[in-house]
């Protein structure tokens, strides 16, 4: 039971950079939007959250800092592939090579440095005393609740139960259709590939503020990449990337908890892209199956606007 | 005819030796990073060796290549030798021996060195800073603060450099408290903070509540400052860099690296003519404190970190020759017979046994060098394995 407890509670910080990022991404591709740039926003986030807090001591404007800095390289990527309809997947990898690049050249007088500020454990009165649950749940840090609780149902409930989820769920799948409904196709692109960055942003501070609060370049090692399996592994649902991003997170836990039986870590790393795998082929495999789970059908397809 | 011929060849053998570097010229030097120079590990602490020289020897110009990756090193290697002109070049992985000897062979008048490897030739030496006598002394302290009586140690791979690391940490702990252990957790990476936090809080949820590592980021001691500041200290030992401002109530200790010292040996010796591209076949540098490649501490000058002074100071155990003495002392001790000009202790001395109980090194006998080059058995109080 202590086992499975102390496990639990490491389980939820691990797994919250990726969620912030999946929910973000997302938004992006049930838009229509592919966008392979999170490990470039990611780690601009991470930069700029760190910068902003060196220069400030204050760690929500260095979340803040992190969120515009993500949201406004999506926004690069929203030019290339919206309005220049340019391949959605070069303009991604481009991003996430000049995030990587240039958060570097940022990051250089910061290496080395310890922050003034960090994120750090608010355990939630009363709640934290309940048994078991409190102590996984309700003693992590502010952006854990804040994802768990708040952001998740959030992007839930805007995407599946408002007019504007709608039409982002439209413009995913059919376009044409969601133009002639009067839906502007650009405009709830762009948006949903805004909030895309400002999340990846997001992922990013947590790493740089909260769960390695330090800089050093390529920090996020390969994060952004696992938002994007995720993603598909979510079957592009927030509710289903809870589970996914604390699966994956539990799976690196368990590398380390499990490495003294002699079960090989290597073994448990695979497993998250075994499972994405899977799902992809399963989603791919069939069209009647992609259309169950929801794949955007219009996904990587920039759209043109016909003349009337 | 054919005495003209050799006198042309002669003359063309003797020009081609004439374009090397001739001692009290400028000195063109180039180095070879395997990373990032901004990773706070392997190739920012080769880079600030880089950059003293740099400053100190006005003489020298230095040039760098960062994140190269070990299958193109050739092309780097030779770009700085044919374009830049570089008389010597530096190359500073394990990954880079083959490029680097390829290299040397290609281009015989100029100089090659490079850190971590074992293949020589005329004109290619080897240099490192080792680490284990500091891992030892680190291993002194851990026993001396661990409650539990459970230390663990964060791998970075497990090769012979990181087993015997391991080991003297080992030695150290066991030294200072005979009953304790050391868990062992790899990480198959030598730079992955997540990893490393993932690592540390497995082995803190095990029980452990000393921690020792071998990965580029100060990841595990501020883990273990959290530790610290929620009242379940978690006391933990800077790795390479200065660590110790990212957890002030938690590192107490630390390695820490000077490849200057290294570099400065070696250019100047060229730049005095003592090595040429002739005569460094036999060249290999095995440094380590005597020589001042490494520190004792988590920040540079300050071997213990002054909080911790009080608790090792009341810490006693017995050595046979020195009697009961102090942690602290202790650690000051074998600190300064290590530094000596004849080092008058190694933390490979025996008799040291294995995990199984057979002795390795036998009473009395230092390890030799290959002995501990080559290392690929745990000492007796590690848990743990060496995945093969």
């Amino acid at each position: 039971m202590d086992f499975i407890i102390s496990t639990l509670k490491i389980v939820l910080p691990a797994g919250t950079p990726l969620l912030l990022g999946t929910l973000g991404e997302i938004y992006s591709e049930r838009s229509g939007v592919l966008n392979l740039g999170v490990e470039g926003m990611m780690i601009m986030g991470a930069v700029s959250a760190f910068g902003t807090t060196m220069a400030t001591g204050n760690v929500w404007l260095g979340i803040m800092a992190a969120c515009l800095v993500g949201g406004g390289m999506a926004l690069i990527h929203g030019l290339l592939s919206i309005t220049f309809r340019a391949n959605q997947i070069v303009s991604g990898l481009a991003l996430t090579i000049f995030g990587v690049g240039l958060s570097a050249l940022i990051g250089r007088a910061y290496v080395g440095l310890p922050l003034p500020a960090k994120i750090r454990a608010s355990p939630l009165p009363v709640l934290e005393d309940i048994p078991v649950i409190g102590e996984v749940l309700f003693k992590q840090d502010a952006l854990v609740y804040l994802s768990l609780f708040l952001l998740t149902p959030l992007f839930w409930f805007v995407l599946f139960k408002t007019k504007w989820g709608i039409s982002l769920r439209a413009v995913g799948e059919k376009p044409k259709t969601a133009n002639g409904a009067g839906v502007n196709v650009y405009l709830v692109r762009y948006l949903a590939v805004f909030i895309g960055g400002l999340m990846a942003g997001m992922g990013g501070a947590y790493l740089s503020l909260a769960y390695t609060p330090a800089w050093s370049e390529g920090m996020t090692v390969g994060s952004g990449w696992i938002v994007i399996a995720l993603t598909i592994f979510a079957l592009w649902k927030p509710e289903r990337a809870v589970w996914g991003a604390y699966l994956f997170g539990g799976v690196k836990v368990l590398q380390y908890r499990l490495q003294p039986l002699g079960i090989s870590p290597n073994l448990l790393n695979m497993l998250p892209f075994i499972l994405t795998m899977t799902v992809v082929v399963l989603v791919s495999a069939q069209e009647k199956i992609k259309r169950k789970v929801g794949a955007p059908a219009a996904l990587g397809i920039p759209y043109v606007k016909e003349e009337r | 005819m054919i005495s003209v011929l050799v006198v042309a060849i002669l003359f063309t053998m003797i020009g081609i030796a004439g374009y090397g570097y001739s001692p009290g010229e400028p000195l063109k030097a180039a180095f070879i990073y395997v990373g990032p120079v901004g990773d706070y590990g392997w190739s920012h602490a080769h880079n600030e060796g880089r950059k003293y020289v740099d400053e100190k020897f006005p003489w020298l110009e230095t040039v760098y290549a960062e994140t190269v990756p070990e299958a193109d090193a050739y092309r780097y290697i030779e770009r700085f030798v044919v374009e830049e002109g570089a008389d010597v070049v530096f190359t500073t992985s394990f990954g880079f021996m083959g490029s680097t000897l390829e290299t040397a062979t290609n281009y015989p008048d100029k100089i090659f060195f490079h850190c971590s490897g074992y293949q020589r030739a005329p004109n290619m030496g080897t240099y490192f800073s080792e680490f284990h006598q500091i891992y030892y002394l680190n291993g002194l302290i851990a026993g001396a603060m661990t409650k539990s009586g459970k230390t663990g140690y964060i791998g970075a791979y497990p090769i012979p450099e990181v087993v015997r690391h391991i080991n003297a940490f080992a030695l150290g702990v066991k030294e200072a408290n005979p009953e304790a252990t050391v868990d062992v957790r790899w990480l198959f990476a030598w730079y992955d903070p997540s990893k490393a936090r993932l690592a540390a809080e497995a082995l803190i949820a095990d029980g452990i509540d000393v921690l020792a590592f071998t990965e580029d980021s100060p990841t595990v001691v501020q883990v273990g400052q959290e530790y610290v500041e929620e009242g379940e200290p978690v006391y933990t030992f800077g790795h390479y860099s200065p660590m110790q401002r990212f957890g002030e109530d938690s590192c107490v200790s630390g390695q820490l690296v000077r490849w200057e010292a290294l570099y400065e040996e070696i250019l100047a010796k060229i730049y005095a003519g003592v090595y040429n591209n002739t005569n460094l076949q036999e060249v290999d540098y095995w440094w380590m404190l005597k020589e001042k490649a490494c520190e004792l501490g988590g920040e540079f000058g300050i071997p213990i970190n002054p909080n911790f002074e009080a608790t090792l100071k009341e810490k006693k155990v017995v050595d046979p020759i020195l009697g009961e003495i102090s942690v602290y002392d202790l650690v000051m001790e074998r600190l300064a017979q290590m530094s000596e000009e004849t080092v008058l202790f190694d933390p490979f001395t025996g008799p040291i046994r294995d995990q199984a109980g057979n002795v390795r090194i036998e009473a009395g006998r230092r390890g030799s060098h290959d002995e501990l080059w080559l290392m690929d058995w745990f000492v007796e109080n590690v848990r743990g394995e060496i995945p093969r």
